[in-house]
């Protein structure tokens, strides 16, 4: 059993998983397989896409990075309420992006130097960036999103709305910076034994904190296409997407320490969401089926792979 | 490691003094806090220093008090329990169905124990990290907590109630709650066997001997799923005094106590690496953060800001404890 | 009279490796038993056997006439026998009353431990030792002695029959050890029986009884001190064939490459002075866990010393270095360090064996630059250490131990250092393996490179080394060129000076 689960565990979960909703849905629901309605769906998983990249770059180096959800929501908020006043869009997307790496070094700084419990760390950040935002919001509340941003939202580059050429380019600049340059390998090293890397000359916390402000900075970009794909500020936003992003990246294959997946099983486990949302929806499943999913795939994953390598 | 490594003996004054090799760990800071934040209290708000205040805040701070006890039984083991929350928001949830109180309680004990067993055994048996299981069954028990009941509402047995808002001779429940939920986690922690093995098996994961509670007999498997089983039994309890105190079910009741009782926890001195603690600590902590909350009340300040600083709390107490790990 | 212990043909296999090999022996009530041995004998592992912490995989052993197979270190001191290890298995946030009790707790009423019954007998056992201490006081802050004692009274409160202690007087100063011999000679005259294993021949001959010497996990003799002189003893531990793994030493050596002055291990060791030169291979010798590990560790921040200085590369540095950014510090000046424990420490088990050779390389580079393959010199290095693998994408866990051992020292060839401090050059190595790495190491040196090196196994020491280090009790005992070193001199030098 042990062996199977092992040679198994080199292919993510994800494929299969993608396989099989695909075909459930071809079966049940045929009439949602033309490329106008997946369109639609997969361009609303472009931010998960997205968040996604920091989210498997980060668990690679066994930490985690829970506080995507603040940075949406802060980003969400200065965008839509005009806090920042007559500044040009072009700025305040570069503030946004710079928020988003600030708050990655912050958390690199709490995980790699102060050695904090990431878990802990970026949930205490998640916190108070939100009730910060919400304290802000009641103030002034969160107005229009620009109309600019929601047409940029809307253009399509061929058939591929724009949004998902930005995730799936990003997604080939990543996958490309892990396997062609020298960072890519400290991640490997440091995600694959820690210690033995830090006696290689691997700079061992500064890769980990080089990933979370990386995260951080994916977190800005995914914040910012969320953003624009809503016409109105909103302060529910995202809170969940940090989860769905550990769960799509668990599916994918990069568990802690562990790149089997690489960055396309990721991918595929972002896709996999988009197919679940669809089910789900079709078939009237509610909204706590959501949570319970979310939950469920992550415990299964992980059991899955701690049955798979604890005789190895 | 294979060296023998020969520490230098510690500086046995001023640390002992500052309960720094203390197993109770550091107790004195939170009092003092405590000590000074009433102080101030008194001085700037009219409101503080009335009897209806006090028991106003006793009665806020029961939950966290009891949901504290149970995430330090988990946190003397190395573990963390971040599933608290939810189960509080089902015990609401179940609580407001339709049945009769003794088989809604029942229910919600066997809940709460299946949620614990289902924790622990995936923690020791199935390899899994204790923060994933625990993060994972967050979601889990959330999701069918808003199953149960999508929007707050519904109404709790009146018994239940009564237990919790009621009182006794002029004495109010909330007092015999608290001590009964004192008693019952210095028996755990403090007055018994499996408080000390606790304390052992934290204290070989703390300093990398993870063979010498083994090595002594000590049931270490069994132990680490019971403490699970008691931390949710606790989240339980707590659920049960919220859901007396609003008289209805709300899933979202539970949400912040995941990371309210790890600071409590964690301003009381109890060590997150495990084997180190005491239960004064932490009900202390627990109350020090109610006392804030309610300062802050008092002052005015708004309830999202009040998030915000729990949040930093956290941060800097944490950021005080040394660990050897780095991640997760 | 029936003696204490017997043991009757005890084995234990560690995979391959035999580390006790059918062995008896008797130890007797009311004496004193020394166990002697060289480093890798068995001793340790025969007594943690004794002690339950490892099962044997043949024979028997007996208790007072009585079979016994422990299950865990806890059933072998309900059958009387107690121990004191070395790596002490007391719980530092617990308090030495509850340590003693642990297990085997008392239980008053309401199922409330009896927290003062078990500080008085605690005490009381305390101060049979000549000890006050509070029973109350956590193990964290006491002193090494202190601990020690508060095993030995553990074993004396569990009413044991059988003692055995493991370098009881390692930390412990004159007046400590003192009161040590007077309680081991209290428990002589009730009729118990001790277990000695020590490194200190004054120690050996001044307080034991009998000895049994094991050599390579069998065992050699067992006899009573009064037949034996230091001398003889000694004889009886080593006299092992030196083959002809070895090729041959260095005919002159060159500059000082590393110079290592005054490094103190701890407050009250003496000052190490040495210096590594340019086309020579030095070794720290003596028995395990003197402080060879800590020197070379001191030099790359993984173990805080007290103060010292290195200097290497024009450049003098004082210690401690940072633990953090140590060892990439020391490898920006070309010294590279391969710890001793390949799995845990030192390999990337899960990756290819070109990127564990290559790693150095790249940890070299800034992390945005480009990635050089450096497919040549893994290539190369491959080749030049004979690595017998598929193709360089297999991963190395897959490896036997002597190739992993090669893709381990490998990297550090691959990243060309100029210093090479190596804490087990041939673990868990095949002879063959052995050979082909003796021989890269002694070709290294004659390019011009420097090797410091320690290795439990001796017998590799002296074949390899230009010149070696005597290392007792984190000092220097002795030092001696290779062509001089034999077995029974290095002993000689560590356990006599």
């Amino acid at each position: 059993m042990t062996n199977f689960l092992h040679s198994s565990s080199r292919i993510p979960p994800a494929y299969f998983v993608f396989v099989a909703l695909l075909v459930t849905l071809w079966i049940t629901k045929p009439q949602l397989m033309n490329l106008n309605v997946m369109g639609v769906f997969i361009r609303q998983v472009a931010p998960l896409g997205i968040l996604v990249l920091g989210q498997l770059l980060v668990m690679r180096v066994r930490s985690i990075d829970l506080s995507g959800a603040g940075v949406l929501l802060l980003v969400n908020y200065l965008i839509a309420s005009g806090l920042l006043g007559d500044l040009p869009l072009g700025l305040v997307l570069l503030i946004s992006l710079c928020i988003g790496c600030a708050v990655g070094l912050f958390n690199g700084y709490l995980v790699a130097k102060r050695r904090v419990s990431a878990v802990i760390a970026t949930l205490a950040v998640t916190v108070i960036i939100t009730g910060f935002v919400q304290f802000l919001a009641s103030g002034k509340p969160p107005g229009n999103m620009p109309d600019l941003m929601n047409d940029i939202y809307k253009l399509k580059w061929g058939p591929v709305p724009l949004p998902v050429v930005l995730w799936v380019t990003l997604t080939a600049l990543t996958a490309v910076f892990l396997s062609r340059f020298v960072y890519g390998r400290f991640v490997m090293a440091v995600g694959e034994n820690p210690t033995a890397s830090h006696f290689s000359g691997v700079p061992v916390a500064r890769t980990v904190l080089v990933a979370h402000v990386s995260a951080g900075l994916f977190a800005g970009i995914a914040a910012i296409v969320q953003s624009s794909s809503v016409a109105v500020g909103s302060l529910r936003l995202g809170l969940e997407m940090p989860i769905d992003a550990v769960a799509a990246t668990i599916l994918g294959g990069v568990v802690f320490g562990r790149g089997d997946g690489g960055v396309w099983g990721p991918f595929f486990g972002v896709m996999c969401f988009a197919l679940l949302f669809v089910v789900m929806i079709s078939f009237g499943v509610p909204e706590p089926g959501k949570q319970i999913a979310r939950g469920l795939i992550i415990l299964l994953a992980a059991i899955f792979y701690g049955l798979s390598t604890r005789n190895s | 490691m294979t060296y023998t490594h020969i520490p230098s003996p510690p500086n046995k004054s001023w640390g002992r003094w500052l309960g720094r090799n203390s197993r109770q760990g550091n107790w004195w800071a939170p009092l003092l806090i405590i000590l000074i934040t009433v102080v101030i209290l008194l001085v700037t708000t009219d409101d503080f220093a009335t009897s209806q205040n006090a028991s106003n805040l006793l009665a806020q701070a029961m939950p966290l008090i009891i949901v504290a006890i149970g995430q330090m039984i988990v946190v003397v083991l190395a573990g963390m329990d971040l599933s608290v929350g939810s189960v509080m928001s089902l015990t609401t949830a179940i609580l407001a169905l339709d049945g009769s109180p003794v088989v809604l309680i029942l229910l919600v004990i066997l809940a709460a124990a299946s949620i614990g067993l289902v924790n622990g055994f995936a923690i020791v048996r199935l390899n899994v990290h204790p923060i994933i299981a625990t993060l994972s069954m967050q979601f889990i028990v959330l999701g069918i907590a808003q199953l149960l009941r999508p929007v707050a509402g519904g109404f709790v047995p009146d018994i239940v109630v009564t237990v919790v808002t009621g009182s006794v001779l002029g004495i109010p429940a909330a007092v015999f709650w608290a001590v009964f939920v004192v008693a019952l986690g210095w028996k755990l922690l403090h007055g018994s066997r499996f408080g000390l093995h606790l304390f052992a098996i934290g204290g070989g994961a703390a300093s990398g001997q993870t063979d010498t509670a083994h090595n002594f007999g000590l049931k270490d498997h069994r132990n680490i799923v019971l403490a699970y089983v008691l931390s949710a039994l606790f989240a339980a309890l707590a659920g049960v005094f919220i859901a007396g105190r609003i008289a209805s079910g709300d899933p979202g009741v539970g949400s912040q106590f995941a990371l309210d009782s790890i600071t409590a926890v964690a301003i009381g001195g109890t060590q997150l690496s495990g084997g180190v603690g005491g239960l004064h600590g932490t009900i202390l902590g627990a109350v020090l953060m109610s006392l804030l909350a309610n300062g802050m009340n008092l002052a005015g300040l708004s309830a999202f800001l009040q998030g915000a600083i729990k949040g930093a709390i956290l941060l800097l107490v944490v950021g005080l404890q040394s660990r050897k790990k780095m991640g997760l | 009279m029936q003696p204490a212990v017997t043991m009757k043909g005890v084995t234990k296999h560690f995979g391959s490796t035999r580390a006790v090999n059918d062995v008896s022996f008797e130890i007797h009530r009311g004496r004193v038993h020394a166990l002697m041995g060289e480093n890798g004998a068995g001793k340790s592992t025969l007594m943690k056997i004794l002690a339950g912490v490892h099962r044997p995989d043949a024979g028997e052993i007996t208790i007072s006439g009585r079979t016994v197979a422990f299950a865990d270190p806890r059933e072998a001191l309900a059958a009387g026998v107690s121990t004191v290890f070395q790596e002490l298995s007391l719980l530092p946030n617990l308090s030495i009353a509850e340590n003693m009790f642990l297990g085997k707790e008392l239980i008053g009423r309401f199922g409330i431990p009896n927290r003062s019954e078990m500080g008085r007998r605690t005490a009381q056992a305390l101060s049979e030792l000549g000890m006050s201490l509070d029973p109350n006081t956590l193990v964290s802050e006491l002193s090494i002695a202190e601990r020690q004692f508060v095993e030995i009274a553990h074993g004396i409160k569990a009413d044991a029959q059988v003692f055995i202690l493991d370098e009881p007087t390692a930390a412990l100063n004159a007046a400590d050890v003192e009161i040590l011999n007077t309680q081991i000679a209290k428990l002589k005259a009730a009729g118990k029986a001790i277990i000695y294993i020590s490194h200190r021949m004054d120690e050996i001959f001044a307080i034991c009884d009998d000895v049994t010497v094991m050599k390579d996990g069998t065992h050699v003799a067992t006899q009573p001190l009064s037949e034996l002189s230091p001398d003889g003893l000694i004889a009886l531990m080593v006299g092992r064939e030196l083959s002809d793994l070895f090729p041959a030493r260095a005919k002159n050596t060159g500059p000082v490459l590393l110079s290592c002055q005054a490094l103190r291990l701890s407050q009250d060791s003496d000052a190490i002075s040495f210096e590594l030169r340019a086309g020579e291979i030095l070794g720290l010798a003596g028995l395990e866990g003197q402080g060879q590990s800590e020197i070379v560790r001191s030099l790359i921040g993984q173990f805080p010393a007290i103060r010292g200085r290195v200097a290497v590369a024009d450049q003098s540095i004082g210690l401690p270095l940072p633990t953090e950014g140590g060892v990439r510090f020391m490898q920006n000046l070309r010294v590279g360090f391969v710890p001793e424990d390949r799995k845990e420490e030192g390999l990337l088990l899960g990756a290819p064996i070109a990127e564990n050779i290559g790693i150095a390389l790249q940890a070299a580079r800034p992390g945005f630059r480009p990635l050089a393959r450096f497919r040549d010199a893994v290539k190369r290095v491959m080749a030049e250490m004979n690595v017998k693998a598929e193709s360089s994408i297999m991963p190395v866990g897959a490896l036997s131990g002597g190739n992993q051992q090669k893709v381990l020292l490998g990297r550090y060839l691959a990243a060309d250092m100029d210093i090479l401090i190596i804490e087990e050059p041939t673990r868990g190595v095949d002879i063959g393996a052995k050979a082909e790495i003796y021989r890269l190491l002694r070709a290294l040196a004659n390019e011009g490179k420097a090797i410091i090196t320690l290795s439990r196994e001796t017998v590799e020491l002296i074949g390899l080394c230009d010149r070696l280090l005597v290392i007792h009790d984190q000092r220097i005992a002795a030092e001696m060129a290779g062509d001089d070193a034999t077995e029974h001199a290095i002993l000689n030098a560590a356990l006599t000076q």
